[in-house]
This record gives structure tokens, C-alpha cells and sequence, in this order.
């Protein structure tokens, strides 16, 4: 019984959460997972997850923490739609992201050494790599880089890694309305063009955008792989940076939804002081940000009613950021013809593993379906673009990027 | 009541009947399927079984019938009283046969597989215009089998009426390994004994449903909402019995106590004042109509001293009335980690009564309490506060509970009217039943003369194992 207690020890608060579930089942209603051919099994569920652990947390039965545990509490990709149902409030991707830090405080980690240092220090790697993005991209497009990316970190081969494009921007200060990028991965190092032509349409409307030097990656799949220290010392970091800039009247901007994710809710609760709240409430998305400037008639966006179809994705929900970027494309001329809140099955980095992939697949089967004929697809999750233009063999845009691409502004 | 181990051998044969994949002995997959949404203990099976069609249903339940295998019948795993394998043995689990088999559009109705989920079922009907009434509180989650078993309702039963109204026909096996077919696709027929109607709430004592045939109803093309709020409780109960006998047809009317307003408006984004009763009342119709039946409504509001009224047509306006009530429960359990949820319903000239009587309980015993119903129809639910990792406090819950349902049992009402007997109600069998109990259990030794279906679930097993069959 001795890992029981070790356990209970481990999650600490997280363990009395676990026991709060009164078990009403109305996480797998909204569960990704749900959709997998084995979710007919209760283990293979949310509210199982949580059962298992109230199992073993109060005691009910006796049994070793396992690797076999840790393959049902990885199903749980932390896409955070279960949150929005819970009568009870439980953190449920928070207990799973604790239970992966215990496991591997426990030894037992959660994942390889080689993936957990990759994705500490992925943003390093990818500015480095930005640095020689012509060799960079030869590499990752090759069936070299593909391979070794599968054997090295476990990505699955058939994935197609994005391409480094970085950001390039020089800083433009001269303006009362300041803003401070905050980019993660994506905005710094693979879609570096898009950011850049949104700081152009936005100085031309008179603000300067600076892009903090030192910034670090958001941090969220380092949660996800339960690297808890490591995400909180990240968030410390660029909490450290981005308070500096609210401080002399900057308001952080983001285009991931990740990011604007970590910055509204995982720092402050990570961190719980005063300068991750203070940056928490001056962080706008950018799509917010444009949706007001048309609003407020000091844009003019015709998208000369072209036929979208949006896709919500988990963290655009989570942040509430959908209801915005559905009136940013409307207000811009876009005629959006179906808005879908499914799954593509993802969820950040999970789906490209190998050990993950064909689950990934059957998670977003019924999302792919539904957009097998759609032309013009918006989505402004980064990974769920990648993946959909790998599944799919479409082009999927960021909000930004459909307007920069189809609007006369 | 001796029963039979689950052996390997049993499970060799087990699995030639449904399918390598379709059992398991993981004790994982084992914790998951010990206990349900009721607040209670882990019960573990000694195998979950998934058959894939009603064929399978019936040779798993002879061949445990046979060799004297309790089998516990689970869906959704959302029940509120329990139903959890407390004799081990085998958990038959019909997730896997959730198919909507047939849409009959112009008949109106739906032949369905017990593992549907209501709301999914409702999504696909909503194309046709149709819906499927009860609305248990549970829609996302639960299943249609489940409902049946149970004769589960919801928010919608004051003029809906309960599952057992829709069900025209069902497909059931029985322990025998027997597949009969009960009732037919129409609504009414003359026939000699319903078994059908019996067999809905009879909780899987009985048989196992294979396949559901129900009636359906057209969806409302308008719905106007209103929420008022009364200084007085009893001026509440009674501008509700007013609106139902006026022939307004309410499609809902709603009631939180003062203890779940304030709840409500600590946890949830919204601003009502103190009252001693808040009322949602929804009407369901054509336009002309369902708008001067609220006017009616409101003026039978106001006449018996609501000091707040607000009504809506408008649908974001709608949802934010409802969420004084969707939110109740959320709330209360942020108050209460494990609280005991109570299902009472009383006649509805009875609910002042019942009300008064509630309070003066919750005094008695020193414990807290929320109430939120179905007071339409004179359903309501006690929510008493407790936690379980505190000593004491969880009997002092059971006991208060305990009362108001011998009280609402003594006012000619009944210990549950939704939720089910399972194993935390059968206490209340004998009381609430008088004479007839005995006939029932009869009626149990009859279907399943080796009591292998969901035993110790609302009936006791010693009450069966000692009742003489005539």
C-alpha cells in the first residue's frame, strides 16, 4: 500500500480533488477520447481516470503504481473541455498532470529522458535552428530528419514537422499604444510571417509592437508531460520579463492560443503572486485586439464575402477566444458558413507521437469528415493547423492569416 | 445466498460468446466499473462484460444463470442511488449497443439500443423535428437503457410527463436466456396485462432491455421563460398550485430554497436578491398562445406576492434564467463536498407541508440544507450537507434524509421519483409498499428464480431469498 500513500503524498491538494468527484460522468460527454474505438471501456474514460485514482487514493484497493496506470492517465491530453462541465470544479487535467509529476517522482517517468529535454528546451533549439532555416528545413523535410526525429524523440515518422520561418521585426516604440509579443514556438520560429505582417497592419494603425529579447516558450507541454518545476520556472521567467513591459504601460499581445492560455490562467495559478496576475490582466490576443479595432471603425477589413468554415479549437474554447475570432471574420467580410468545435485529436504535441499517433487519427475522425469539403478552413491552435494540413492535404489559416491573405484593408 | 466465483474457464466461455476483446478482468477496468455517481463504497466485479447485440445479452445471462453468476447490469454508471456489483461476480455493461436503429418519422417514434446516450438521441431526432421528453438531469451523460431501468424524468415532466409514458415497446432477455418481445409500435392498445409498463423502474431485477421503442413528441416551436422571487415560501407553493390548475400547461416550474439561492449567487455570475423561494416557470407552444399564457402566468406571480419577476423569449435571455437553476447543484456541492442528494415527492397540495417540515429536520439535526425541484409535480431534492471525511457527519445527512422521506412516504407521496431505489433506498420498500412489497418480491423469484440479476439492488436479497413463490 506503500505507493498509495506516496501518492496521496504527491499530489498533495490534487489529492483531495480527486476525492471531490462526485463521478456524474459528464467529462466524457465532452472528452476527446471519448471517441476511440476502446472508450466502451471505463478506464478508458475521463471520469474512469479519475475513478482509478479515487480507487487507489482512498484506499479501496491495493495496487502498485504502474507503467500500465500511466498509459490510461496519458490518454488525458489536457485539451481542458472537461472543465467547462464539471459540476464539481474539479481540475481534471491538473490531477493528470500531477499524477505524471508523482509517477516520475516515484521513478517512474512519464516520458523518455531524450523527449523530456527536447521539450525543455525546444524554443532554444528552434532559435537556433532559425538562425539557418534553409538547412534547417532540408533537415526536417528530409526522410533523414523525419527518422531520426522518431527514433530520437519518438515523433511518429508520417508527421510533418513545420518549417522554420522566424520572426523578424525591429522594434517600433515611437507610439502611445504599446504592445509586447508574447509568441511562444510558433510565432517566434514557424510562422514568423504571419506575426510580422499583423505588426505591419498594426503599426500602420499607430501602435508600436516590441518583441521581448529572453522570452521563453509558453510551457504548456511541459505541464502536460507533468515537468511541473520546469513549467514554473519558465512561467518565472517570462513573468520576470513580460511584468517589466505592464509595468511601463505595454499590453502583452499573443496569437497562440497557447500562449495567451498560459498567460491568463496557468501562470497565475503556477506562480499565485501579483506580477502573473498583473500580466494575466493585461494580456489581449490579437484577434480580440483586431476584432475591436473594426468595431470601433478604425479598421476596415473586406474579406468580399468569402465562405469560411471555423474550427474551435480545445484551447480557443478553454480561453473563450472563439467567440472573438467568429466576430473578427464576420465583421471582416468572411462569410462563416460552420463553426466546429470537434477535436482533430492533437492536442498539442500528443497526437505526433508515435506510441499516440493512430489515436490522434481515430480521436479527429469525426472532425475530418465534416471538413473533408470545406475550402477555406480557419483554425488558430498551431499544432491543430499543422495537423490538419497533414491530414487533410488543405490549406488551414490563423485568423490573422486569412485576413492578411483575403481581406483589402 | 451462495454464488459461484467467476472461474478461468468461466471466462474462456464468456469470451467465446462476446469476443476475446469484450471481457476483462484488469483491475483497472474492474475499479471503474465498482461504483457509481452514488456517494458510496467500491465494489469490485470479478469481470466486465461488453456484449454486442441482444443475442449475446441472452447467452451471457444463461450461462450466469447456469452456473449461479451474479451479473450487474451497467450503462452510463450515472445512477444516484447505486447499482454496483455488491456480490462481484460479472458486470454486464452495454455500452457497446448504442445504436439508433430506427427513426419512424411519420409514426413518431425511435427503436433504439439500451446504450444510446439520451442527448445524442435527442441530437439525431432534432433533425426531424422530434425530441425525446424526460430530461433527466444527467442528459449528457446517461443512457436510454438506464432511464428505462429507472423510469428517470427531469425538469420537463410537469407537462412531458416520465419515461415511462414514451416507452411503446421493449426487447428484453431474461435470466432463462429467454429474448422476449414485449408491447407495440403504437401508443395505445388494450391487450391484457402491460409488462411493458412493468418492466419500466423495475432496475434490472427483472430481465435486461436489448432494444427500446419510444414515443416521440414534436419539439416546441416557442419557449418563454420567467424567474420570480417570493419574501415567503408558502406564497411560492401557492402561485405554483395556481398555474397548474389554471390549464397554462407549464412545461416547467422550478423552485430553489433560500440556502441554494444564496449558493447560486455565491458561485455563479449572477445577482439575484435574498428570497425565501425562487420559481422558473417555461411554457412550451405556438407563438400567440405561449405568450398569453405567460402573461396569465406572471399576473398569478404578482397577485400572490412575487416582490421580482423577469421574463424572456429570447434565447441567450433563456439560458441566463436557467442558469439559476443549472447552476444550483454545481453550487451547493462546492459548499458540500459529499452531500446526500434526496429524490422525495409529495402531492402537491403537500408541499408547504413537506417544505415547513424540511426546515424544522434540518434544525433538528444541526445540518444544512439546500432544496431545488421539481416542484411542479411535487418532486424535490434535499441536498444535505455533509463530508464524508468528517465523523458523524454523513449518518446526521442519512438520517434527516431518512425522515423527510418517511414523511413524504406519510403524506402519500414516495421515497423516490426519478432517481431509483438501488441500494441506498431499499430501506424504504417495506414502508413504501405495505403488502404489495411481498408481491413484487414474488414477482422477482419468478423472473429470476436463481437471483443473478443486480442482486441487493432495490430489493434486499435476504427479503427474496425468503419470500414463498404461492
Amino acid at each position: 500500500m506503500q505507493s498509495a500513500a506516496q501518492l496521496r503524498e504527491l499530489l498533495g491538494g490534487y489529492a483531495s480533488e480527486v476525492e471531490r468527484c462526485i463521478r456524474c460522468g459528464f467529462c466524457n460527454s465532452v472528452c476527446p477520447t471519448s471517441n476511440i474505438p476502446q472508450a466502451y471501456m471505463g478506464s478508458r474514460t475521463s471520469r474512469g481516470r479519475l475513478v482509478i485514482l479515487q480507487s487507489i487514493i482512498t484506499g479501496s484497493r491495493e495496487i502498485e503504481f504502474s507503467n500500465k496506470l500511466l498509459d490510461l492517465i496519458d490518454l488525458c491530453f489536457g485539451c481542458r473541455r472537461c472543465l467547462e462541465v464539471c459540476p464539481a470544479g474539479i481540475p481534471i487535467p491538473q490531477i493528470m498532470w500531477s499524477v505524471r509529476s508523482a509517477a516520475s517522482k516515484m521513478g517512474l517517468p512519464h516520458a523518455s529522458w531524450m523527449l523530456r529535454s527536447f521539450v525543455k528546451n525546444y524554443d532554444k533549439l528552434a532559435s537556433l535552428a532559425s538562425r539557418f532555416p534553409g538547412l534547417a528545413n532540408t533537415l526536417t523535410r528530409s526522410k533523414l530528419g523525419r527518422v531520426l526525429a522518431e527514433r530520437l524523440l519518438g515523433i511518429d515518422k508520417k508527421v510533418e514537422l513545420p518549417a522554420y520561418i522566424p520572426l523578424r521585426h525591429e522594434s517600433s516604440i515611437n507610439s502611445q499604444q504599446r504592445l509586447a509579443y508574447f509568441g511562444d514556438v510558433f510565432g517566434l520560429y514557424h510562422e514568423g510571417n504571419v506575426v510580422s505582417g499583423l505588426f505591419s497592419l498594426l503599426e500602420r494603425l499607430g501602435y508600436g509592437v516590441e518583441v521581448p529579447r529572453g522570452q521563453r516558450q509558453a510551457g504548456i507541454p511541459l505541464l502536460e508531460l507533468g515537468l511541473l518545476d520546469e513549467a514554473r520556472a519558465t512561467a518565472r521567467r517570462n513573468v520576470e520579463i513580460l511584468s517589466g513591459y505592464v509595468e511601463r504601460g505595454y499590453k502583452i499581445l499573443t496569437t497562440s492560443p497557447a500562449a495567451y492560455l498560459a498567460l491568463k490562467q496557468d501562470y497565475p495559478k503556477l506562480l499565485d503572486d501579483t506580477n502573473a496576475r498583473k500580466v494575466a490582466e493585461n494580456t489581449i490576443d490579437a484577434v480580440q485586439l483586431l476584432n475591436e479595432l473594426v468595431k470601433r471603425g478604425e479598421l476596415e477589413l473586406d474579406g468580399g464575402g468569402r465562405e469560411v468554415v471555423y474550427h474551435s479549437s480545445c484551447f480557443s474554447q478553454a480561453t473563450s477566444l472563439s467567440g472573438a475570432i467568429v466576430g473578427l471574420l464576420n465583421n471582416a467580410g468572411f462569410k462563416v458558413v460552420g463553426t466546429t468545435p470537434r477535436c482533430c485529436g492533437v492536442a498539442g504535441m500528443w497526437g505526433l507521437l508515435r506510441e499516440h499517433y493512430e489515436t490522434a487519427k481515430q480521436v479527429g475522425s469525426a472532425l475530418f469528415n465534416e471538413l473533408r469539403d470545406a475550402e477555406t478552413i480557419v483554425s488558430q491552435s498551431e499544432t491543430c493547423r499543422l495537423w490538419m494540413r497533414s491530414i487533410l492535404g488543405k490549406e488551414i489559416l490563423h485568423p490573422v492569416e486569412a485576413i492578411l491573405k483575403y481581406c483589402k484593408a | 445466498m451462495r454464488y459461484k466465483k467467476v472461474s478461468g474457464e468461466d471466462l474462456e466461455n464468456l469470451r467465446r460468446i462476446v469476443g476475446e476483446d469484450y471481457v476483462s478482468t484488469d483491475e483497472d477496468e474492474l475499479a471503474a466499473n465498482a461504483i457509481d455517481a452514488f456517494p458510496g463504497e467500491f465494489h469490485m466485479p470479478e469481470a466486465v462484460v461488453w456484449p454486442g447485440n441482444a443475442h449475446e445479452v441472452a447467452r451471457v445471462l444463461a450461462y450466469a444463470n447456469e452456473n449461479r453468476i451474479p451479473v450487474t447490469i451497467r450503462a452510463a454508471g450515472t445512477s444516484l442511488s447505486g447499482c454496483v456489483p455488491l456480490y462481484g461476480g460479472i458486470v454486464l455493461n452495454i455500452t457497446r449497443m448504442n445504436r439508433v436503429k430506427e427513426i419512424a418519422e411519420r409514426d413518431m417514434l425511435a427503436v433504439v439500443e439500451p446504450g444510446v446516450i439520451y442527448e445524442r438521441l435527442n441530437e439525431q431526432l432534432s433533425r426531424y423535428g422530434l425530441f425525446f421528453p424526460p430530461d433527466p438531469g444527467s442528459a449528457v451523460a446517461c443512457t436510454v437503457g438506464g432511464m428505462v431501468a429507472n423510469n428517470a424524468s427531469g425538469m420537463r415532466a410537469v407537462k412531458y410527463g416520465v419515461t415511462r409514458d414514451y416507452v411503446l415497446a421493449l426487447e428484453m432477455a431474461l435470466p432463462s436466456g429467454k429474448l422476449v418481445k414485449l408491447g407495440a409500435r403504437v401508443f395505445k392498445t388494450s391487450i391484457g396485462p402491460d409488462l411493458t409498463r412493468l418492466m419500466v423502474g423495475s432496475e434490472g431485477a427483472l430481465g435486461v432491455f436489448t432494444e427500446i421503442t419510444l414515443r416521440l413528441r414534436p419539439l416546441p416551436r416557442k419557449m418563454v421563460t420567467a424567474l420570480a422571487l417570493f419574501d415567503k415560501v408558502t406564497d411560492a407553493t401557492d402561485a405554483v398550485y395556481e398555474i397548474v390548475r389554471t390549464g397554462l400547461d407549464p412545461a416547467a416550474i422550478e423552485f430553489l430554497s433560500r440556502k441554494t439561492i444564496q449558493a447560486v449567487t455565491q458561485f455563479r455570475d449572477l445577482n439575484i436578491p435574498d428570497a425565501d423561494a425562487l420559481l422558473i416557470i417555461e411554457l412550451h407552444g405556438r407563438d400567440e398562445h405561449v405568450l398569453e399564457h405567460m402573461r396569465d402566468v406572471e399576473r398569478i406571480l404578482e397577485r400572490h406576492g412575487a416582490f421580482h419577476i423577469k421574463s424572456a423569449e429570447e434565447e441567450g435571455e433563456r439560458k441566463r434564467i436557467w442558469e439559476a437553476r443549472k447552476g444550483a447543484y454545481p453550487s451547493l456541492l462546492r459548499i458540500s463536498p459529499s452531500p446526500l442528494t434526496g429524490d422525495i415527492i409529495v402531492p402537491i397540495s403537500k408541499i408547504t407541508d413537506m417544505v415547513a417540515k424540511s426546515y424544522e429536520i434540518a434544525e433538528r439535526y444541526g445540518v444544512d440544507m439546500g432544496m431545488v425541484g421539481h416542484i411542479g409535480d411535487g418532486n424535490v431534492h434535499h441536498t444535505w450537507f455533509a463530508d464524508r471525511r468528517e465523523p458523524g457527519s454523513w449518518e446526521r445527512a442519512s438520517k434527516a434524509n431518512e425522515e423527510i422521506v418517511r414523511y413524504a412516504i406519510e403524506l402519500g407521496g414516495a421515497a423516490s421519483a426519478e432517481h431509483g431505489i438501488g441500494i441506498e433506498k431499499k430501506k424504504f420498500m417495506r414502508l413504501q409498499h405495505g403488502e404489495a412489497y411481498e408481491l413484487m418480491l414474488q414477482l422477482k423469484r419468478l423472473f429470476d428464480p436463481n437471483n443473478i440479476l443486480n442482486p441487493g439492488i432495490m430489493f434486499d436479497l435476504e427479503d427474496v431469498m425468503a419470500v414463498e413463490l404461492p
